[in-house]
């Protein structure tokens, strides 16, 4: 007879070529579903002939046993019924309870399915156990693990939101240094009780969890939500400072650093701009048309200068057809600091305009961007 | 037939499926290495990755061959090692084996071994990347903007290579033999990644990000590309070529790319032709020095019909040899061969000759102007446009007629 893997494998390549004919019949566009169902028929066909021909490597296969006739109680059944609830509330609130409804019926009726074919595997209650986990634990521990992972992550960062820096800062160093001692603890006592680290674990994981919950009802700490408040960190106006909450150190990391169009330096009453590849500082940089691209101005003065960039104009949506100039800059930047600006220009140099880059109150020093 | 007749006959077929592999795994395996070896066997493969023509792509090779010998030998030994353990231990019955834990010398053996190979690559590999990485030697700049399904090319201002105005173009990538360029990659919508093989290895194009690729051909000749970051519907259709001429060829090619833009004559078909391109095409597409009836310069504006916010400059269209993102010739396969096999000292005359009437590619270029999305795959029907505000990515089906199609094909003849 065809062996349990087998007609499981076969079931599935042919689900799988009747949903790609179904997804070709009913799509416009088949592109990612075909790709992916021919993957799933191809990687359940394999399968299948694996199965075929190593017998689901059962070399001692047990007599076929009579199955128990009385189903265990099973609490998959409540818990589908509660995702199909969320599922129809979904429909007429948001579809992230629609999708999350989705998401725990399917999971239900797929433990569901699996529980009950494993009570009927054979009239012995523990091989009926141990056949339903080795069938759903490979997927049931990893999703458990990123959810419960998924769960500490998030509650620690509501910690660290909700705490000052300084004490943001200690408590990851304490935090850190903890999960060190732990586990170095558990490398040096291999023979410790699994009970008690998991009790560790545990009590770790809840610790964190309850300090989330205190650190959402505590809220934001107090610069992130004047931040919030003003436009996070974006601060588009040109004229004077409104606010000392703004990340003045915004390009020290490196990824940015690492990937900018130009480097544009005020030093000596100068404007110059260093752009990789060219040996010697230039006097214009080049910006694909309709593409965000990344400078850095760099205030190598001893005071305060900003970095002003001219991108033309827009036409006033008002009664008198007027034009605005589009002008985007830096925060002040202290002597010796560096601000990042994006740039991103619609029209060509050949439409007649000029763009450029200026430093609010210095004449005579520009770098012209030309936008090819 | 009967359902018990099916369920024998299948098992039957399966039977026999499985003393194929008892009985005749030579001639399976025999058949599955003939396939390989006949496949690596291709001739004129132009993105072979084992054939450099370029500085770059040669540090590349000589550091790949050696290794990938290391690795074949190390692969060759573990897969002995377990073809031998299968067929050896292979499960007859035979009571198991006394089960014993812990072998220092071999474990340790086995862990030092693999460690020092892994160091000797390392350190050479490392020489590698920093090689590759150099920028304070580039004698030219090219910045690259990928977008779907095309890449774009721009050469700034730089005086002492003849540039004395900004260049763009897009498909071929026009560079100078025994120069070092360097590309300036960035991308307008999605990731891509710039891959010319036989130049040098793959660099992502980000959008926010100028990623810079170190290019260098010792022949004048064409290079074969690919984009190598799955970026969308017409991925596979999103191809690139590198053009190298010598030095003269490559000041006579700035020269043309410089040069101003000459109007059609007068009541001619091209003359019709311009006026469609000012009515259609010029709304994503633009060409340097068109002006509208009143006098003034004809500016696309792309940012507003297409998501990635740019679309090819044809300023110059008829001297490349490709369009739609290099998916099509622009000239017939009788005149493309006689580029592409044209020797070094023929190659720059012959590229820089430009499509010709006669050797212009009509039936790709005429589909493509009756309705580009049928003939490469892109979001044009407007359902499919609501996550990018209606905004096409591609082309869309303009509904041009037959007779302006004939109109745009003068006219496009003229841009040289």
């Amino acid at each position: 007879m065809f062996s349990a893997g087998f007609k499981y494998f076969i079931g599935l390549t042919l689900l799988s070529v009747v949903a790609l004919i179904m997804s070709i019949v009913v799509l416009d566009q088949v592109a990612l579903a075909g790709t992916a169902l021919s993957m799933l028929i191809v990687a359940s066909a394999l399968l299948t002939g694996l199965l075929v021909v190593t017998r689901d490597g059962d070399t001692q296969r047990p007599q076929s046993a009579s199955t128990s006739e009385v189903p265990g109680q099973s609490m998959w059944p409540l818990v589908a019924s509660i995702g199909a609830v969320f599922l129809v509330v979904g429909l007429v609130t948001s579809s992230v309870v629609f999708f999350g409804g989705v998401v725990v019926l399917i999971a239900a009726l797929a433990e569901w399915m699996v529980q009950s074919w494993s009570e009927r595997a054979s009239s012995d209650a523990g091989y009926n156990s141990v056949v339903r986990k080795r069938l759903l634990n490979p997927i049931e521990f990893p999703v458990l693990a990123a959810l419960g992972l998924g769960v500490v992550i998030f509650s620690f960062s509501r910690i660290m939101l909700s705490v000052d820096r300084s004490t943001g800062a200690s408590l990851f160093i304490v935090f850190g240094a903890l999960v060190i001692i732990g586990g170095t603890l558990f490398a040096i006592k291999p023979d410790i009780k699994r009970s008690l680290g998991a009790a560790i674990c545990v009590f770790g994981a809840l610790g964190i969890v309850a300090g989330g919950i205190a650190g959402s009802s505590f809220g934001l700490r107090e610069e992130l939500v004047k931040a919030r408040s003003e436009g996070h960190f974006s601060h588009p106006e040109c004229g004077a400072e409104r606010s000392k909450y703004f990340d003045k150190n915004a390009t020290g990391t490196l990824s940015l650093r690492s990937s900018i169009n130009a480097t544009i330096e005020f030093v000596n009453g100068q404007l110059t701009a260093r752009v990789v590849g060219f040996s010697k500082p230039q006097k214009s940089i080049t910006v694909p048309r309709s593409t965000p691209t990344n400078i850095i101005f760099r205030n190598l003065e001893t005071d305060e200068f900003r970095l002003v960039a001219d991108l033309g104009e827009k036409s006033d949506t008002g009664t008198y057809g007027d034009t605005e100039k589009i002008l985007v800059c830096t925060q002040m930047t202290v002597a010796g600091g560096e601000q990042e600006l994006t740039l991103q220009i619609e029209k060509p140099s050949s439409s007649g305009y000029s763009y450029n880059l200026t430093v609010a109150g210095v004449e005579g020093q520009r770098i012209e961007v030309v936008v090819p | 037939m009967t359902h018990s007749a099916w369920h024998i006959r299948l098992q039957t077929f399966l039977t026999s499926v499985r003393r194929m592999f008892a009985h005749k795994p030579k001639a399976l395996v025999g058949t599955l290495a003939g396939s390989l070896v006949v496949g690596s066997c291709a001739r004129n493969a132009s993105q072979d990755t084992w054939q450099p023509k370029g500085p770059n792509a040669e540090i590349i090779d000589n550091l790949q061959q050696p290794i990938f010998a290391v690795a074949g030998i190390v692969g060759l030994i573990v897969a002995a090692a377990v073809v031998y353990c299968v067929i050896k231990f292979k499960d007859r019955g035979q009571p198991i084996p006394e089960q014993t834990h812990g072998k220092p010398a071999l474990e340790i053996t086995l862990t030092i071994i693999p460690a020092l190979i892994l160091a000797v690559v390392a350190v050479f590999t490392f020489g590698v990347i920093f090689k590759l990485a150099k920028t304070d030697d580039t004698e030219m700049i090219i910045n690259v903007t990928g977008q779907q399904w095309w890449w774009e090319y721009d050469y700034p201002v730089q005086t002492e290579l003849g540039i004395v105005q900004p260049i763009i173009t897009s498909g071929q990538l026009v560079m100078p033999v025994g120069t070092k360029v360097l590309l300036r990659i960035t991308s307008r919508d999605v990731i891509h990644s710039y891959w010319i093989p036989a130049l040098n290895g793959k660099r992502d194009a980000v959008p926010g990000r100028v990623q810079t690729l170190r290019l260098e051909a010792d022949e004048p000749g064409i290079y074969a590309g690919q984009c190598t970051e799955f970026c969308g519907l017409s991925h596979a259709n999103m191809r690139m070529e590198t053009i190298a001429l010598s030095k003269e060829d490559f000041a006579t090619w700035v020269a043309n790319q410089q040069s101003k833009y000459v109007a059609p004559a007068e009541e001619t078909l091209a003359k019709q032709g311009e006026s469609v391109f000012l009515n259609q095409c010029v709304r994503c597409h633009q060409v340097n020095g068109l002006t509208r009836a009143d006098g003034t310069p004809a500016i696309a504006a792309p940012d507003e019909s297409v998501w990635s916010g740019a679309a090819p400059n044809l300023t110059h269209l008829m001297s490349r040899n490709t369009f739609a993102g290099a998916m099509f010739d622009l000239v017939s396969k009788q005149c493309r061969d006689e580029v592409w096999h044209a020797t070094s000292d023929v190659f720059g005359a012959k590229y820089l000759a430009g499509v010709k009437e006669e050797c212009l590619n009509q039936k790709d270029l005429r589909a493509w102007l009756r309705n580009a999305p049928a003939v490469k795959p892109m979001y044009s029907n407007p359902t499919q446009l609501e996550a990018t505000g209606g905004k096409y990515r591609g082309m869309p089906y303009l509904a041009l007629s037959e007779d302006d199609i004939n109109k745009l094909v003068a006219y496009l003849l003229t841009l040289k």
